[in-house]
């Protein structure tokens, strides 16, 4: 039943953009500036270029596998073992980063306007519409995203363009920040940022006839690439050093700055649309890919049964840090850390074995000829 | 409790989904035209049954078997041809129509002279349903005085007794000649007139329709100020010949099908054969052949009959009352249903886009049909989201007010006792209340009505200070967005979801409004109407055909039909349609 779904490549993108920008609204900005100082923008760029790079390696790598996920690819390595092995460390670590994200996206909406509301009734909104959107299934869900990520855009360009006018030059100096080596050595795991990108390469058997991935991965990659370099570069020209990395709710800020005339002084709740409707698309998504992967790793015929146990496990989950501390420290230290082991790392290593051993196999096949 | 127990257990544990047919408009080079017929799609169905169900069925079917066994036993014993002998069929007739207790039915019997014989008849027909001078001129008087006039035919000769009166007797344009005689009975009871001859085991309906019906008359609900200003009557042929009139277009068909095991409501099926895909319309004719039911009276009914979802909020087909807006939908290939006794006809597949349109969009110049689309869907924001937001704001988000009105709206609901969400919950609950018994009010009251909703709900209220003022003005604009609503039932489910939103946003502010909105999003984007996606051609996103959708282009730029829909011929016009500019500026040159 759901192998019959297919959507366009609109879809793809607009999800994939959703799944990798949201950070942006999140903690994100701050995390930049925090370990690069005032060249957090530099590093955004540096760190979009290594993506890009290691996504063509391993677009490369996975051109001989056309229209197969990376279950698939795990299947022909190690066969059911196999599969089974790589689906479960791509549930446990999206499932970890998606249980976390809630929390994060629940305490932000707390401290933007429910002050009084307890944490948990805010996870639990976000837990049932994550739980109704993927009982529809993944169609509704990227057709949605596709619908609502013009509007979106058009939010995040109203912050940006409306910061111009408390831009300082003199914030974003020195130029290099908190220096060089910050920069390129000690940036390199923040390309966990685009830990987002695993996703698209569960995406082929959805895809109909657009097998190629590349092209929509390098997209995803250089949009996405612009609009966190930009909102990070509005971020850091309207507030110095200091203060930039030191904020809870970065972009949030940026929109508290915004003033349009006498009458629209306030007009930050309007984000809290923006803001909970990209957490939920992108909740949603996460736990769709969850059951997904974990059905289809093991071979389940339905994956709606495995819905609301593992939204009450990831709200559960997301409930176990004791503040908002907590969670950009894990955020910040754990999550755009090492987030990038399982999607450059393991997809890397996988897909490395799977092209020699196919190499292999073709190799003794023109033998046997 | 036992109930309780399912009830629990249908919502906990995980249930096999049904195998269920989904319709889907497939792409044209895919396309299968598979009409399948009722019977091929329930055997595979029954052999699969276990035991125990198929001890379950065979029970069952044996009910219905002597439950329609009694049935007959009831009722007089049928016959299904006609007979030659006279006196059985008339006797038969009568029982049949309960004559003499039927005081509408006349049978009137008759002797014909026939090739110097003399021959007795009858015919037998409704009054009122049919026009007595057609009888009387075309039928009785050819019949009666007419037949001994020497024809001047050497063939009559040879011809036996009932061709020679179908040929040459009847002198009226439709004439139906049958041995059943349900299809004779079938024809009398929709305004036919049926003759039966002695020594013949054939009858004969004559066509002679003549009720009394409403005349083609102004559209009431779908009012434009420009275009046509016709709208449906209830009289079937004069709506399929409404459209024609406007198409003249030989590929214009109008498929007949009878819908009401009883009522046997004839409809009419109308595509244009070489635009609208195959498939589409075979799935409506599926659909439509499909319907077991034994009274059907309204498009209203047959509407809830073949659409996709029942619960969903929003409609899922478009009704209209406007023959120009079938014609300009049938030109973009979609498939429209007229009903005999309705004076709406059914246009389907429809997408969200098509409920945003009025007919006018059309007829007036382009920068005025896009000033009153942008103003629909700001109506329609209105309409569903303004209650919400007035209780998220005054209960949770504060801030976003600026503070001169922030005082104003504090100051005014100062002396109100209820909590905003109750106070608007009383104020729209009124307001329906308004507008149902608006509707339902006999006439000469209709002014009363005004006088109390007026005093009581806008003066009285706020003077007694149960609502405040504020909330007048956002109930009062939130009804005018209703009414800019182009669409009936989708004002009805824009007024439903206002509720909801209320709810959401009274529980978590803007996270619940957006949480709505959501969940909204998923739902219509997961809606199909007859194998087209709702939100099409937005979500999910389609080749060509966004000239008319959300914004209008000019109409030379129209040259696309929706590519949603998979038509046969999907140009309207060509790339350039103003020839008269091209051919200018070569003169020019």
């Amino acid at each position: 039943m759901e192998d019959k779904v297919i959507f366009g490549k609109r879809e793809v993108i607009s999800l994939l953009l959703l799944f990798i920008c949201n950070q942006l609204i999140l903690g994100f900005p701050s995390i930049m500036s925090n370990s690069a100082g005032t060249a957090g923008w530099i590093m955004t760029i540096y760190v979009s270029i290594i993506a890009l790079c290691l996504f063509l390696i391993i677009s490369k790598l996975y051109s001989a596998f056309e229209g197969k996920d990376l279950l698939d690819i795990g299947e022909f390595v190690g066969g059911n073992i196999g599969r089974i092995i790589v689906g479960l460390i791509v549930v446990i670590d999206i499932a970890f980063i998606i249980s976390i994200k809630l929390r994060e996206y629940a305490e932000h909406i707390k401290i933007i306007s429910f002050t009084q509301s307890p944490i948990d009734f805010l996870v639990l909104f976000f837990a049932l519409g994550m739980i109704i959107s993927v009982y529809f299934g993944i169609e509704p869900l990227a057709r949605s995203a596709a619908i609502f990520i013009p509007f979106i855009a058009i939010g995040i360009i109203i912050i940006v363009a409306g910061s111009i006018q408390n831009f300082e030059l003199s914030n974003i100096m020195p130029i290099l920040g908190t220096g060089s080596y910050d920069i390129f050595v000690g940036g390199l795991p923040r390309v966990s940022i685009y830990s987002g990108l695993i996703s698209i390469l569960f995406i082929p058997p959805f895809m109909g006839d657009i097998k190629n991935i590349k092209r929509i991965g390098i997209l995803v990659i250089t949009i996405s690439g612009t609009v966190l370099t930009l909102g990070i570069l509005a971020y850091l020209l309207v507030f110095p050093y200091p203060t930039s990395s030191n904020t809870a709710l970065p972009f949030f800020e940026l929109s508290r700055v915004l003033e349009y005339g006498r009458f629209f002084q306030r007009i930050e709740s309007i984000f809290l649309l923006i803001w909970s409707l990209t957490g939920l698309i992108y909740l949603s998504c996460g736990l769709f890919i969850i059951v997904y992967v974990f059905s289809k790793a093991f071979k389940l015929k339905y994956y709606r049964p495995l819905i609301l146990p593992v939204a009450i496990i990831l709200s559960t989950l997301s409930l176990i840090p004791k503040s908002l501390i907590e969670i950009m420290y894990i955020d910040n230290r754990i999550i755009r850390y090492y987030s990038w082991i399982v999607t450059f790392g393991m997809t890397l290593v996988l897909l490395t074995i799977a092209r020699l051993m196919k190499r292999k196999r073709g190799g003794i096949t023109k033998n046997g000829k | 409790m036992a109930n309780f127990k399912k009830l629990i257990k249908d919502i906990f544990a995980f249930k096999e989904p049904k195998p269920q047919e989904e319709f889907i408009l497939k792409e044209k080079e895919s396309e299968k035209i598979d009409d399948v017929s009722n019977k091929n799609e329930k055997s595979p169905v029954k052999e699969k049954k276990g035991f125990i169900r198929s001890l379950f069925t065979r029970s069952s079917n044996d009910e219905k078997d002597s439950g329609s066994s009694d049935k007959k036993n009831n009722k007089l014993e049928k016959m299904v041809y006609v007979s030659k002998d006279i006196t059985e069929n008339i006797d038969y007739l009568k029982k049949r129509f309960s004559i003499p207790t039927n005081g509408d039915i006349v049978l009137r019997e008759f002797d014909i002279l026939v090739k110097d014989k003399t021959i007795s008849a009858c015919l037998i027909f409704y009054d009122g349903m049919v026009n007595g001078m057609l009888i009387n001129l075309n039928i009785l008087q050819p019949l009666m005085l007419l037949s001994n006039l020497d024809i001047k035919d050497k063939g009559t000769e040879n011809k036996n007794i009932s061709e020679y009166i179908h040929k040459n007797l009847v002198t009226h344009n439709q004439v139906k000649v049958s041995r059943e005689f349900d299809e004779i009975i079938d024809e009398i009871n929709f305004g036919g007139c049926g003759v039966f001859v002695d020594g013949i085991d054939i009858a004969y309906a004559c066509d002679v329709k003549g009720w009394q019906h409403r005349s083609v008359d102004r559209p009431n609900n779908e009012i434009v100020i420009r275009g046509p200003q016709e709208s449906f009557n209830e009289v079937l042929r004069v709506n399929t010949a409404l459209i024609r009139k406007i198409l003249k277009d030989e590929d214009l068909v109008a498929e007949s099908v009878s819908i009401g095991e009883r009522s046997k409501t004839p409809c009419s099926m109308l595509y244009i054969k070489d635009i609208a895909n195959d498939s589409l319309v075979n799935e409506v004719r599926r659909r439509l052949e499909n319907i077991k039911t034994d009274y059907i009276f309204d498009t209203g009914e047959l509407e809830q009959y073949i659409e996709d979802n029942t619960i969903m909020p929003t409609p899922q087909i478009i009704a209209t009352e406007r023959p120009d807006r079938v014609a300009s939908m049938l030109t973009e290939g979609k498939v429209a249903v007229i009903m005999s006794g309705s004076p709406f006809a059914l246009v389907m597949p429809t997408t969200n886009n098509d409920f945003l349109q009025s007919a006018e969009d059309a007829y007036v110049r382009f920068p005025y049909a896009n000033l009153l689309r942008v103003m629909r869907v700001i109506a329609i924001f209105m309409s569903l989201l303004l209650p919400g937001l007035y209780v998220a704001i005054t209960n949770f988000h504060h801030e976003m007010i600026p503070t001169d009105l922030l005082f104003a709206i504090e100051a005014s609901r100062e002396r109100v006792p209820f909590p905003s969400v109750v106070e608007i919950i009383i104020m729209e609950f009124a307001f329906e209340l308004i507008r149902e018994a608006g509707l339902r009010v006999p006439s000469p009251i209709g002014p009363t009505l005004g006088i109390i909703g007026a005093l009581i709900l806008g003066q009285a209220a706020v003077a007694a200070n149960i609502v405040s003022p504020i909330l007048i003005i956002v109930v009062a604009v939130t009804g005018i967005g209703s009414f800019a609503i182009p669409n009936f039932s989708l004002g009805f489910s824009f007024r439903i979801l206002r509720f909801v939103y209320v709810f959401l946003a009274a529980i978590a502010g803007f996270l619940g409004i957006t949480f709505g909105l959501f969940v909204q999003s998923i739902y219509l984007c997961n809606a199909k109407s007859f194998g087209v996606p709702f939100m099409a051609p937005f979500g999910p996103k389609t080749n060509s055909g966004y000239e008319d959708q959300f914004f209008r282009a000019p109409i030379w730029k129209q040259e696309n039909r929706p590519d949603f829909l998979n038509t046969k011929d999907t140009k309207k016009q060509p790339k350039i349609s103003r020839q008269w500019a091209k051919s200018d500026k070569k003169r020019g040159k």
